[in-house]
């Protein structure tokens, strides 16, 4: 007891000399070495002390003092955690984890253990994780036993879920009982409810322990794990499924970003931009800008930075539009092979100004709170950025089809793109409304570039990338037509996320590539193809 | 009307086509006999065109027969297939190789082999060398031979493509518009270049001059709302009350 | 009368340009090879090396200008039957190593051993023999371009369409030629090659020989599209690139057309491809990049589409202007490059080569016509009228 008294004393008086981290391990060391000079009676209170202090480490310890495989050095009484090396023992430090040389076995104390430490050991090691304040750190106690269920630990899981009240947690700890449970000598019934249980949480962990248990079960127990298995590979084949729409929807959502802009410009007026990709790009250095600027002049804004980005982003692709279509395209109207190689040559100007600037690495743009993590809904897994970009160009698809429907800036673009001509005698000043839809995509590609910071590497080849897909979005879709569009985003989407399983992410890719081509034999002009004689002319 | 005659040389019974909803025509019934001048006249969407259209192949019918020479389908053939079976057509916008010279025009048009290898080994003979210098007088391109399309009048390069027309020696020649923005010299000479041809094989020529079509005299059909609304002389259509409600009258 | 003059000023450049192409094929082999290198007529090694691979440049967008120029079918992914064909000359090359490769496998490459293949993909027989690797550099460019433009041009898929979903081909071609999979040395390509038949191809005389092989080929590339340029069936590609429904409505099948042409400018891309890897001792799964390919269409554009000549000039002037100022500037090739796109777009549509030819010939026309000025009023009186 004195001891103990000591060593705690000393550990105070260490504490308020170091810092923290360096305390804390310091602490733990210390509470080690007590370890070696304890009596067999008193080894209970040492483990707890140990488990007390909540450290990652200490379930290494307990599990090499449970194991027999904690020493003591003769020398100086520092305990180590050891492996046989032949005649020798591999030393291991027990905080740092590190290799700390090799021993004879002489020069070395073992650490005696009895039942009852043993006992003492379990006890402690599941109570230690699963009972800890924290819920995050429970949560993952309680998820690596039920990876590695060990039927010893039967008890403290039991303890545990008297105590837990966090539903999330209280789930796994079930699942983890349920696994014991079968591995256990527990009554049939008992176990057949642990299948059960294990059925209807049915998780990708279950299969391994359900699977195991299959070996020793009895009693018509065989049947009931068999049911479980097919059951949970069912919902797990659903659950992929549903996971694999989630990802295309993603993608979709990230393809019609990018390929929206481009459905004005190339789907409305008939210009290709091939400088797209690059006013995406531009919108996401504009990003980078802004949050640089809001770092070190209004750090406390920095959840705000992509809302003030945004419109800024906005203005200046759009800006950068509008001078671009007075400056080549307008000269260029009618040559639609000439716009794309005077447009490709603009995309070259901006990637190399860019990489003048900026440097040709990737730049650092952060994700503000809400944008970062996930949620697990059922058996899937969702980001939270990635859901936010899934609404936000839902809402950049809804404001642009109003844009064009319902104001009459939208009924001039219109009109000037159906009969310039016509539109140009009534009074609309055609060469604005060119302009203005011009500088309208690239805005709308710059706001996209502002989403696409947030989920892609922002370097100067940010658009190169998003190019090929947004024409053959467009095109799939059908030119002209802004639903095609959205459409065409999601149906890519989700096909490509489909094929990525069986095909492989690249092999997909160029399936999907070459799906688009035989497509477009089939349906030259997309999906939603207008049809009559104005179109064929 | 729609009685079949075997020696009918184009058929068209019940077509119908729509666009996006829009019937182009509907249920159009309409018989060209061999060695007939036929003008079609009817106001603007009455569906002359798109009848065009579906005769040469460039649009499919949604419902309908199309023969042409009592058993050929033309449904089912496209552009370049009907064209070597003997069916020419002039746009309403005078179309010509502008690239090309007026002889070389009229070298692509002639009904020679029109394959790859045909084409890629083709010499140019004697006899063509006359037929081609033969059509240049008839359409009176002699002197302009070796310019550039590009460079003629719009009524030069009218009688070009009806030069290319004949060219291409086809027993059915469907013309349209011809005489648009054409002087009134021109438009009489054209009305009697027609007639000329119409001699050796059947034209169809949609027109919106009604003074063009007296000139040329022959049968009329007029057509509305994508379907044949009178059918008989100038003077018998231009009296009768549904045209002058639907296209004379206003 | 401009086209007659035309003619017969293009046969007679034609004639010219390969004139120049068999002398250089004698004279810079026999500079190089036959005087010392302190000679003030010497050509340098490496610079034979850079001129023949200008060459194949040429020849690629000379390819292009026979589909681009005369038919008008832009296609964004020319250079992919480039890498086709120089694939296959870079397999032919790989066999060749045996068994001096660094694991020293007498059968399979490097990167196969590397990858723990045991036996030599199927599609790599026959590359042993340089017949047969010749015949590949045509046959396989020739087979996707025709499968490829077989639905293209019969779904009549033209104009941007077509040159976006080319791009898409080569995009695609590009991926999987990164696979390591595929079978064609992955992310690395194809490289340290030992000799072509039989000669060192690091060799003086055997870079010689590439040169001259080279030039040979341009020469009688320029030979046959001319053929084709010249003959009814060019009359028929320039007849549908200006009015395609025209042309059908002539009686042409204008798929059929395209196809060949398509087809026939595919097999000299990989002809060039072939010729280059050699010269440059790689080929990787870069040169099938989308950018290349629109690399390709600007020497065209630069030089003249529509004329034969520009294509040559446009790929040697660009080339060698990208040799110069990458090696002064090389932040800045990127801008020329870019500048170059717009402003020849807006200010020089026909190209150097077309402007210069489309001024002579009005210069030439100008003067005939004052020349001729009288004959031809008596001429045209004299014409007879045989209307009726």
């Amino acid at each position: 007891m004195y001891r103990i008294i000591q060593t705690v004393l000393a550990m105070l008086f260490l504490f308020a000399a170091m810092p923290q981290g360096l305390r804390a391990a310091e602490g733990l060391r210390n509470l080690v070495n007590a370890l070696g000079e304890a009596k067999l009676s008193a080894m209970d209170e040492h483990i707890a002390a140990l488990a007390k202090t909540g450290e990652p480490e200490v379930v290494a310890i307990l599990d090499a003092l449970g194991a027999g495989n904690l020493y003591a050095r003769k020398t100086d009484g520092q305990v180590f955690l050891t492996k046989e090396s032949g005649s020798n023992l591999a030393l291991i430090d027990p905080i740092s984890g590190e290799s700390a040389g090799e021993t004879p076995k002489a020069a070395m104390s073992k650490i005696k253990v009895n039942n009852s430490v043993r006992r003492a050991v379990r006890a402690a090691l599941g109570g230690l994780t699963l009972l800890s304040p924290d819920r995050a750190q429970r949560l993952k106690a309680a998820q690596s036993v039920l990876q590695t269920p060990d039927v010893d630990a039967l008890d403290a899981v039991e303890n545990a879920l008297v105590a837990e009240k966090d539903e999330a947690v209280r789930t796994v700890l079930e699942q983890a009982r349920a696994a014991m449970l079968l591995a256990s000598d527990r009554p049939i019934e008992e176990k057949k409810e642990a299948v059960r249980l294990l059925r209807e949480n049915g998780g990708r962990e279950a299969l391994p322990v359900l699977s195991a248990a299959l070996g020793s079960a009895e009693n018509g127990l065989e049947q009931d794990i068999e049911a479980a298995i097919a059951s949970i590979e069912q919902a797990q084949e659903f659950w992929n499924a549903g996971q694999n729409v989630w990802y295309g929807l993603s993608l979709g959502s990230v393809l019609l970003l990018a390929a929206i802009g481009l459905a004005i410009t190339f789907g409305v007026m008939g210009i290709i931009n091939m400088a797209h990709g690059e006013m995406v790009m531009l919108g996401a250095y504009t990003t980078f800008l802004v949050q640089d600027v809001v770092r070190t002049s209004f750090p406390h804004l920095f959840e705000w930075s992509l809302a003030i980005a945004l419109p800024l982003a906005f203005l200046f692709t759009g800006t950068v539009g509008l001078v671009l279509e007075r400056g080549v395209i307008r000269f260029l109207y009618g040559r639609p092979l000439e716009t794309l190689l005077a447009t490709w040559g603009i995309s070259l100007i901006l990637q190399q100004s860019v990489r003048t600037i900026f440097g040709p690495t990737n730049r650092e743009v952060g994700n503000p709170f809400w944008m970062s993590g996930a949620f697990e809904p059922g058996g899937l897994t969702i980001t939270w950025n990635r859901l936010w970009i899934i609404v936000f160009a839902l809402a950049v698809f809804a404001a642009l089809l109003f844009l064009l429907k319902k104001t009459p800036m939208g009924l001039q673009m219109r009109a000037v793109t159906q009969n310039r001509r016509m539109a140009s005698s009534m009074g609309i000043r055609t060469p604005l409304v060119d302009a203005l839809t011009f500088a309208l995509g690239s805005g709308i590609a710059g706001i996209a570039g502002v989403a696409l910071s947030q989920i892609d590497n922002v370097s100067p080849n940010l658009g190169q990338g998003y190019i090929i897909d947004s024409f053959m979005v467009v095109v799939f879709g059908g030119v002209g037509n802004l639903w095609g569009t959205l459409v065409g985003a999601f149906s890519l989407g989700i096909l490509n996320k489909f094929l990525e399983p069986y095909a492989g992410a690249v092999l997909g890719k160029i399936l999907v590539l070459v799906l688009i081509i035989l497509f477009i034999q089939k349906r030259p002009r997309g999906l939603f193809a207008l049809k009559g004689r104005a179109v064929e002319a | 009307m729609t009685e079949k005659n075997p020696r009918t040389l184009l058929y068209l019974d019940g077509v119908s086509v729509s666009f996006d909803g829009f019937k182009a025509l509907n249920s159009l019934s309409f018989v060209v006999e061999p060695g007939e001048l036929r003008a079609i006249i009817g106001p603007n969407g009455a569906g002359k065109t798109t009848m065009m259209d579906i005769i040469t192949g460039k649009t499919r019918p949604d419902e309908g027969e199309v023969f042409f020479k009592g058993d050929i389908d033309l449904t089912k053939r496209d552009e370049a297939e009907i064209a070597q079976l003997g069916i020419g057509r002039k746009f309403q916008k005078p179309t010509v190789f502008e690239n090309h010279t007026v002889w070389d025009n009229l070298e692509l048009a002639l009904n020679r082999g029109r394959g790859v290898f045909a084409t890629l080994f083709y010499r140019l003979t004697g006899e063509d060398k006359r037929r081609i210098e033969e059509i240049l007088a008839t359409v009176r391109l002699t002197a302009r031979r070796d310019d550039l399309a590009a460079g003629l009048s719009h009524g030069q390069k009218q009688w070009l493509e009806i030069g290319m027309l004949l060219a291409q020696e086809p027993e059915l020649l469907l013309v349209d518009e011809p005489v648009a923005g054409m002087t009134d010299a021109e438009t009489a000479e054209t009305a009697i270049l027609l007639k000329d041809i119409a001699k050796t094989r059947s034209v169809v020529v949609v027109e919106h001059d009604m003074g063009f079509i007296r000139d040329l005299g022959v049968k009329v059909t007029c057509l509305a709302e994508g379907s044949v609304l009178a059918e008989g002389s100038i003077d018998f259509v231009s009296n009768d009350p549904k045209v002058i409600e639907n296209y004379l009258g206003r | 009368m401009i086209t007659s003059f035309l003619v017969k000023s293009l046969d007679r450049t034609i004639a010219v340009a390969v004139a120049i192409l068999l002398l250089l094929a004698v004279i810079v082999p026999a500079l190089n090879l036959l005087t010392a290198p302190d000679h003030p007529l010497h050509v340098p090694t490496y610079m034979v090396s850079l001129f023949g691979k200008y060459l194949t440049y040429a020849l690629l967008a000379l390819a292009l200008d026979l589909v681009w120029g005369f038919c008008g079918i832009l296609s964004l992914g020319h250079a992919a039957f480039f890498a086709l064909g120089g694939y296959a000359m870079g397999m032919y090359l790989m066999r060749q190593i045996g068994a001096r490769g660094s694991y020293g496998n007498p059968l399979l490459p490097d990167f196969m051993v590397f990858l723990n293949w045991k036996e030599l993909p199927w599609f790599w027989y026959g590359f042993d023999m340089f017949w047969f690797a010749a015949l590949m550099v045509i046959l396989v460019p020739g087979l996707v371009a025709f499968v490829f433009g077989w639905f293209a041009f019969r779904s009549r898929v033209n104009g941007v369409y077509l040159s976006i979903i080319t791009q898409a081909m080569t995009y695609a071609l590009l991926l999987a030629f990164f696979r390591n999979d595929m079978g064609f040395g992955g992310n690395n390509g194809l490289t340290d090659f030992k000799d072509i038949l039989g000669f060192n191809i690091q060799a003086d005389g055997t870079r010689a020989a590439l040169f001259a092989a080279s030039a040979l080929a341009l020469a009688g590339s320029l030979v046959v599209t001319s053929g084709i340029v010249g003959s009814k069936f060019g009359k028929v590609l320039v007849a549908l690139r200006d009015a395609e429904s025209r042309t059908r409505f002539l009686g042409y099948r204008v798929e059929h057309m395209k196809l060949f042409a398509f087809t026939v400018s595919a097999m000299m891309a990989g002809i060039a491809g072939a010729l280059y890897v050699p010269q440059v001792g790689i080929i990787n799964p870069g040169e099938f990049a989308p950018a290349n390919s629109i690399e390709v269409v600007i020497w065209t554009a630069v030089g003249g589409r529509g004329t034969l000549i520009g294509p040559i000039v446009g790929a040697i002037l660009v080339n060698g202007g990208k040799s110069i100022f990458t090696a002064a500037f090389p932040e800045f090739w990127l801008f020329a490059l870019g500048g170059l796109f717009v402003l020849v777009t807006l200010f020089l549509p026909k190209g150097v080569v077309g402007t210069a030819q489309h001024h002579l010939a009005r210069r030439r026309q100008a003067r005939a016509a004052a020349r001729k000025e009288d004959e031809q009023t008596d001429l045209e009186d004299a014409k007879p009228m045989a209307a009726e």
